[in-house]
């Protein structure tokens, strides 16, 4: 029965994949996202019934086994609800595509892999999951492959996912060398006690963060993300907002086992994701695509989510795992009614003055910024502040997050303004035929996600407020002491984070909406605008001698063949030197003879 | 080295000399012979008796003479033919056969030996026994191949007769399987 | 042992003419003297080691005599349609 959720998907994958062409649209979206609204379904009864388990014999030592739990279930709905209405809204804003088939196809298999990632309860299977999201992430981001720029793009980052799934086999590597078994329960009680190997398991936990490195996209495996906004806007929401760049928060959550008794490790993941949050967030100010600001901010969230599981507070990642999936899924779903409705603009520099012309997406646009603002009172504030809250009170944690953290929410606040101001504010600067609202199909799913970036903060509410789901996700993690603070103090800094959150929403409100900026701010935004040069550092430094070596081997491949087909001409120009002293006159033969001998007999001689 | 001894081997040298210099092939012949009677002299001289007289008889009355009929029978009596398109290699022949006699001479260096074995004057009295003792085979066999020469030799010069031989429709015919 | 030397010399006078000459017959007779060196050396030693020596000796004037009834009988063959004796002329096998 759990297996079935796996396998709805799965299956509309190969009716799609087999049949697709013939069927009229808007057929496909609607197969699959009936299947996946299946799927949701099928796993919602399943985790309401007390979880399941499902196992099969596999690889010697290795079955294939699945496991729903609170921790998978709860990421189950995510995958699969906001999943259904990205669905839906694809139904819309694919229409017309020759490919239509085909993209709800590769969708459909992303979230059976996904869920495949989600249930695993063992590494491998998880590994599966892990390889097969990555896969698909590659076919919808080169979805239009005909465009070179986005063929390199999918390419791009399928590569330095790769680079991540190098750590994530490796540590799985060391796991079973260490302890004979990958699966997830059975390791979960084998490291109860002492440990058994603690730089061993320190090196294991470093290199399965790796591999959430690289899927997850944090520095410095992030420059996939940006580059991967050439797929479809349903892509960029459902695979780099909602789910797949999660997959790395989660694979830390599961195996919370582990980190909970790493500190070294589970600091480097903070000071990693800290940095992360900053770099995005930096990088958000100088971008002049609708699709790409909001990439950076995905990776600047994700970087807070990491910063969280660092510290120790693994509930709080998934909580802000949660809101993060609506309120990220609305801006890129509302970014998509933009483009639709502006005939396929992307760039905010043409963009402006839609507020007049966009009833319904005006409203999604603001609901999301404000939202990855941190209002108060929305769920962004509520996940953010927990996680703000976390760095202070769990033991992997201190000051100097707060403080950074805190600087990125007033930076976040601010460019989330800036998207906001320079999409739909001011006067209009493109010209473009009348814009036109976007068709219901497209709207609904907009509907619903904008009401759930305002009310999913309420699902963990800051003590003494009612909180569902630490409770709920507690026995599935790993025990970890956090100290609380008075209740004064707690309350206090939820009124700072409010604070610096409006002030930096109305910062950003009123400093983009200038005509002119100072000098300093634009040197500030050439530099965010080639996201700090790291693509070109990258390139100087691993791509481009990889490539000049490659390139040398594959020349002094030809050249060795070359040289092989040159020996015989050596050969044959040697045998041809050699013919000459075939003269055909017996005497030259004759001398030649006694040469011989004389040569033969000087040797014998001495 | 009685006088003698030294005047037979100074003679020796010079005929051989002038078998490979002279022009004329039928001189050249004949100092072969010169060549080969000095020899059996020698072979006289070095209690080789027999040897001596076969010399003579077969070597210079045999094989020589039959030299001579070959080059009157081919009218090959000039020495130099046509034209010559190797000139250059004659300083490097004399080279080589310097190089020959060196390597060899240097063989001979530090061969000290007695010659002073009893041969009983190379008489047949004492070849005899040898010859038909352990050296029986050997004596066959170069029986046998003196009579594989003399078919081979008939052999060689027979005229392409069997052609010939068929009258003008046999020879048609013959020309027809043959295609 | 002055024998040896001179038996030495006059292989060596053979070579130069087997190398120099240009008339098949003439190439033949310096052969014949290369024999009949082995042959004065064969007798010299045979002086110091044995008669065995001589017994050689004389195989090789039999062997000698068979040798050039086959080769003149070659040359006769190979010259008879041609006009001249040149070695030089067989050049057909050339590399």
């Amino acid at each position: 029965m759990l297996l079935l959720t796996i396998l709805l998907p799965l299956l509309g994958f190969a009716l799609l994949g087999l049949f697709g062409k013939r069927m009229r649209e808007p057929l496909p979206g609607v197969l699959a996202s009936a299947l996946v609204l299946a799927s949701f379904l099928v796993g919602v009864g399943l985790l309401l019934s007390g979880g399941a388990r499902y196992e099969v014999e596999w690889l010697p030592g290795i079955p294939f086994s699945l496991l729903l739990d609170n921790l998978s279930g709860f990421m189950l709905i995510v995958v699969t609800g906001v999943g259904f209405l990205i669905h839906v809204y694809a139904i819309g804003y694919m229409a017309g595509d020759p490919g239509y088939s085909r993209f709800f196809a590769y969708f459909n298999f992303f979230i059976a892999m996904m869920l495949t990632l989600v249930l695993a309860d063992s590494y491998p299977v998880m590994f599966i999951g892990w390889e097969g999201v990555g896969l698909a992430s590659f076919l919808l981001i080169g979805f239009w492959y005909k465009n070179a720029q986005y063929a390199d793009s999918a390419r791009k980052a399928f590569i330095v996912n790769r680079i991540g799934d190098l750590g994530f086999m490796l540590g799985m590597a060391i796991l079973w060398a260490l302890y004979g078994t990958l699966s997830i329960s059975e390791l979960r009680e084998a490291l109860e006690g002492p440990l058994k190997n603690p730089s061993l398991l320190a090196l294991a936990g470093l290199l399965l963060f790796l591999g959430a490195v690289g899927k997850s996209a944090q520095v410095p495996l992030m420059v996939w993300l940006p580059d991967a906004m050439a797929g479809p806007t349903p892509v960029s929401a459902l695979i780099h907002a909602a789910t797949m760049v999660t997959a790395g928060v989660y694979l830390i959550a599961r195996s919370s086992f582990l980190y909970a008794n790493l500190p070294d490790v589970s600091y480097t993941i903070a000071v990693i994701g800290l940095i992360t949050a900053l770099y995005g967030a930096l990088s958000a100010f100088g971008q002049n695509d609708i699709k790409r600001i909001v990439a950076y901010s995905t990776i600047s969230q994700l970087g807070y989510m990491f910063l969280a599981a660092g510290v120790g507070a693994y509930w709080v990642a998934l909580f802000h795992v949660f809101t993060h999936a609506f309120f990220k899924a609305l801006l890129f779903l509302a970014s998509g009614s933009v483009i639709h409705a502006l005939g396929g603009e992307q760039d905010v520099r043409k963009m402006g003055g839609l507020w007049k012309h966009l009833p319904l997406t005006r409203w999604h646009g603001l609901i999301g910024a404000l939202a990855l603002g941190g209002l108060p009172l929305l769920s962004g504030f509520w996940s953010k502040d927990a996680i703000l809250t976390a760095t202070l009170t769990y033991p992997f944690g201190g000051l100097g997050f707060y403080l950074g953290a805190l600087f990125v929410a007033v930076l976040t606040a601010m460019y989330a303004m800036r998207w906001f101001v320079l999409v739909f504010l001011g006067e209009e600067r493109g010209h473009h035929h009348h814009p036109h609202e976007a068709p219901p199909v497209m709207l609904w799913p907009n509907h619903l996600l904008a009401l759930g970036s305002v009310l999913a903060g309420y699902l963990a509410l800051p003590y003494p407020l009612p909180n569902l789901l630490e409770p709920f996700l507690k026995p599935t993690l790993a025990e970890v002491e956090a100290h609380h603070l008075s209740l004064g103090a707690e309350w206090g800094l939820i009124a700072l984070s409010g604070a610096v959150a409006l002030l930096g929403l109305w910062l950003g409100y009123t400093f983009f909406q200038r005509k002119a900026f100072p000098s300093w701010y634009l040197t500030f935004e050439a530099w965010s605008r080639e996201s700090f040069f790291a693509d070109r550092v990258y390139n100087a430094l691993i791509v481009n001698p990889l490539k000049a070596l490659a390139e040398a081997l594959f020349y002094g491949d030809g050249s060795l063949l070359r040289g092989y087909f040159g020996l015989g001409g050596t050969v044959r120009t040697l045998g041809q030197g050699i013919a000459r002293l075939q003269t055909g006159y017996l005497r030259v033969y004759a001398l030649l003879f006694v040469l011989g001998v004389l040569v033969l007999l000087g040797v014998m001689r001495w | 080295m009685t006088p003698w001894e030294a005047l037979a081997l100074l003679l020796l040298l010079f005929t051989g000399v002038l078998v490979v210099t002279l022009r004329n092939a039928i001189h050249a012949a004949l100092a072969l012979i010169g060549n080969f009677l000095i020899l059996a002299g020698i072979y006289v001289a070095l209690e080789a008796r027999f040897l001596g007289f076969i010399q003579i008889i077969v070597y210079a009355g045999a094989i020589v003479v039959l030299f001579l009929f070959v080059i009157m029978l081919l009218y090959a009596a000039q020495g130099e033919v046509g034209f010559d398109p190797l000139v250059r290699s004659r300083p490097l022949a004399a080279l080589l056969a310097l190089g020959v006699a060196l390597v060899l001479l240097s063989g001979l260096w530090g061969v000290n030996l007695a010659f002073t074995k009893d041969l009983q004057g190379g008489l047949p009295q004492a070849l005899g026994p040898l010859l038909y003792g352990d050296w029986l085979f050997v004596l066959l066999a170069v029986g046998f191949l003196l009579m594989a020469a003399t078919v081979v030799a008939v052999a060689l010069v027979q005229p392409t007769r069997p052609l010939d031989a068929l009258s003008p429709e046999e020879r048609k015919e013959e020309k027809e399987v043959v295609r | 042992m002055s024998y040896l030397y001179a038996s030495v010399l006059l292989f060596a006078l053979g070579v130069y003419g087997v190398l120099t000459r240009r008339t098949a017959i003439l190439v033949f007779l310096s052969i014949e003297l290369m024999l009949n060196a082995a042959n004065l050396s064969l007798v010299g030693f045979a002086r110091a080691l044995g008669l065995e020596g001589q017994v050689a000796a004389l195989m090789v004037i039999a062997i000698a005599a068979a040798e050039v009834a086959v080769g003149l009988g070659l040359i006769v063959a190979i010259f008879r349609h041609r006009e001249s004796t040149a070695v030089d002329d067989l050049s057909e096998l050339r590399g």
